[in-house]
């Protein structure tokens, strides 16, 4: 993560800081966070884009999004904002902007939405969002399951079709089992 | 708390902020000084209006006249004729100066002026002067500008009784960031604080989201989103943006621009009369000014003829014993021109293909400015997008009525009837980024980005053990960093010693919504957490006069020793 420069940054001046990147959990290096960081970044920033957008669904369609991102640069663009809170205001706009980013393009969303939804089928929030990495990770573990699955298939049918081969093979494996 | 009225800007530092909000906020006037002509308005608390000088006029000449002991421009003097504006003594056509060096080819067009333009081509601002008493007396495009702006100004001050300070002025697309910090001197030096410097078809952009908005008020419109293209092409500038507006927000989707406008029609339009009349009147002395102001009346009467009529009879004494006597018809001023008419088509279609929009989806297609009325520029635009034009906006007074809302909605003026419920969210027209790997351009900041913008990108050393790494700032779209805009330079120093490509230097670029750049490097290792040299934040450009060198001799001086390169894409 890009998370320890970032924080510095805003350790020495806090409107660089763009979202509360120093409460992250630092494990991987620089170098491949930053390689993705178009995507993490945005994802360490906030829990769920749709909410960011204030909506409610995920179901919103690209009218609404468009609509909610509107409705929201009107309350915190820094021209409309008071002075004072520039800073804060110019930080919570680009998060804004970087939500409306994905979830108005189709291919970005639906990118979002699997790594959403892969997020949520595991339970709770992850304090440490590295999403892409996350979700390669799910998609190798479901891969090796299907694997195993088909090989235990295969197993069962040993004793009536399979090869020579595989048929020792399944017998030696009870035998190792067995003993 | 009583506030200076008058106080002189700092050089470079941070005159730019808004100040903590005051009891009565200060409405931010609207101004757009163009090539030709310039024009001043403010939102009067229900609707905007355009102020008027004491000679009744909404649009006034952009000139200085040096005359007299006091200089004298386009708001208080008055013009016995045209041909007064063109003796020598009058310096014009400043915004096509302002900020260019003297190998800038746009410095170059301008020597056909009848004011002296030198240049002496080594990349330093050119010497510019008006002739007074048959002496030449130098001045600069920011001093010029800065004695226009006290007249609009007054002009202002006298009419809504109350001083000015601050304003929001119009500016073109192309104006790269060092030739904002001149408008930005010049307003200083006129003791006027710049709120926003907006470009052309933004401001025009704003009013359209203000009539749409409007529309829907009056249960005319639907509120459904709009995507409008803007074509706006004065004197000296031409520019097109694409805006998406729903709800009184413009989003600026992409910016094109160049410096070509109707001051380039009129040089090939006189170039076409007299061929090779730039060497006939090069001496300046008085009599070819004489004619080479004779001419361009001429020519600039014909041009704005052939804007309602097919045909123009040319008949001018050149008063050097030369007389043209010419008809001329449309279409030779439309062949004469047509490298102008094509990069206008260039740039429409540029801005389409950047905002990812189809000539379908466009809503209304707006062209304002003076070169509106050209039948075709009017042909060119529809053609391209596939629609008429849009009708609801005054060409010549679209633009300083955008900058007025602009400055009232930028100043925390709201209006009960929600007529300023408005907000524009602008895009950098040009990208933003280093030289590193050679002398390629690095862009950090695309062009086209919504502001505020953060972006990041990191970079690594070239040689083992490298120490200092130098970071070269450039503005712009071409591939090779010098053929953009050098915005600044500066030293990272202290790095650690290690093998090259392992260091790894961060470089951050900061764009807040009053559009001030920030850029910030810091030096990490693998496996450290905190940076470990302390880390630079620059506020851009920092380059003065001479810049065009600076680059070069960096170059000269350290070779590729303080090189970077980019750290490649690991996925």
């Amino acid at each position: 993560m890009n998370c320890s420069f970032s924080s510095s940054l805003s350790n020495a001046k806090p409107f660089l800081s763009h979202g509360a990147k120093s409460h992250k959990p630092q494990r991987k290096p620089v170098f491949i966070a930053f390689s993705r960081s178009r995507v993490s970044e945005q994802e360490n920033q906030s829990p769920n884009l749709y909410k960011v957008l204030s909506l409610n669904s995920n179901q919103a369609s690209v009218e609404e999004i468009k609509k909610a991102y509107r409705t929201m640069a009107r309350q915190y663009h820094p021209d409309v904002c008071d002075p004072s809170k520039k800073e804060e205001s110019t930080r919570m706009f680009v998060r804004l902007h970087a939500a409306y980013k994905t979830l108005s393009d189709p291919v970005l969303r639906e990118e979002y939405d699997c790594r959403l939804s892969s997020r949520n089928s595991q339970g709770a929030i992850r304090p440490r969002p590295d999403f892409a990495y996350q979700c390669s990770r799910n998609r190798w573990q479901e891969q090796i399951h299907e694997l195993k699955r088909r090989s235990n298939c295969r197993m069962n049918m040993t004793q009536k079709e399979a090869s020579w081969g595989s048929r020792m093979r399944a017998k030696n494996d009870s035998q190792t089992k067995d003993s | 708390m009583a506030e200076p009225a008058y106080t002189v800007a700092s050089d470079s530092e941070t005159t730019g902020e808004e100040k903590s909000s005051p009891a009565f906020p200060e409405i931010a006037i609207g101004i757009d000084i163009g090539t030709s002509q310039c024009s001043v308005a403010i939102w009067n608390g229900s609707q905007v209006e355009l102020l008027k000088n004491t000679r009744n006029q909404k649009l006034m000449r952009s000139y200085v006249t040096f005359k007299d002991e006091v200089p004298s421009g386009g708001v208080s003097n008055q013009l016995s004729h045209e041909h007064e504006m063109l003796t020598g003594a009058a310096i014009f056509n400043m915004k096509r100066l302002i900020g260019r060096v003297d190998t800038d080819p746009v410095v170059h067009a301008s020597k056909s002026l009848p004011f002296l333009v030198q240049t002496l081509d080594i990349g330093v601002r050119p010497f510019i002067a008006a002739l007074v008493n048959n002496v030449w007396r130098s001045t600069t495009p920011e001093e010029v500008l800065a004695i226009f702006l006290v007249e609009l100004r007054v002009m202002a001050e006298v009419q809504l009784k109350r001083p000015i300070r601050n304003v929001v002025l119009s500016i073109p697309v192309s104006f790269s960031r060092f030739q904002l910090t001149r408008i930005e001197r010049a307003c200083a030096m006129a003791g006027l604080h710049v709120l926003r410097l907006m470009p052309e078809p933004t401001a025009v952009a704003l009013l359209y989201a203000q009539q749409q908005q409007q529309m829907v008020h009056d249960n005319m419109g639907s509120g459904s989103e709009k995507i409008a293209l803007i074509f706006n092409m004065g004197a000296g500038y031409c520019d097109v943006a694409v805006t998406v507006t729903g709800g009184g927000v413009s989003q600026i989707k992409s910016l094109a621009g160049s410096a070509i406008g109707g001051e380039d029609l009129l040089q090939n339009m006189m170039r076409h009369l007299l061929p090779n009349w730039e060497k006939l009147f090069s001496s300046r002395g008085i009599n070819e000014i004489n004619s080479m102001g004779l001419l361009r009346v001429a020519t600039q009467d014909a041009i704005h003829k052939l804007s309602s009529q097919d045909t123009v009879q040319i008949d001018v004494d050149l008063g050097n014993g030369s007389r043209i006597c010419k008809v001329v018809n449309r279409q030779e001023f439309e062949e004469v021109n047509n490298k102008i008419f094509e990069k206008c088509g260039s740039l429409i279609i540029q801005c389409l293909n950047d905002a990812k929009v189809e000539a379908d989806d466009l809503t209304d297609v707006i062209v304002v400015g003076g070169c509106s009325y050209i039948p075709k520029i009017r042909n060119l635009v529809k053609s391209i997008c596939k629609r008429e034009l849009y009708k609801g906006m005054n060409p010549l007074e679209a633009a300083v009525c955008g900058a007025a809302l602009e400055g009232a909605v930028a100043s925390g003026i709201s209006d009960p009837f929600g007529s300023l419920d408005l907000l524009t969210i602008q895009a950098t027209p040009l990208g933003i980024g280093i030289q590193a790997n050679g002398n390629r351009f690095v862009p950090i900041v695309p062009r086209n980005t919504t502001m505020p913008a953060r972006k990041e990108l990191i970079f690594t050393t070239v040689n083992d053990n490298q120490t200092d790494v130098l970071i070269i700032v450039y503005e712009g779209d071409a591939e090779k960093a010098e053929e953009n805009h050098l915005l600044g330079y500066f030293k990272i120093m202290g790095i650690p010693p290690a093998p090259k490509g392992v260091p790894e230097i961060k470089v951050c670029m900061d764009i807040d919504a009053s559009n001030v750049l920030r850029v910030l490097a810091g030096v990490m290792l693998p496996g450290s957490q905190q940076p470990v040299v302390p880390i630079m934040e620059v506020r851009m450009p920092t380059v003065d006069d001479g810049h065009g060198w600076c680059a070069e001799a960096l170059h000269r001086t350290y070779g590729a020793t303080l090189d970077l390169v980019t750290v490649q894409q690991k996925i």
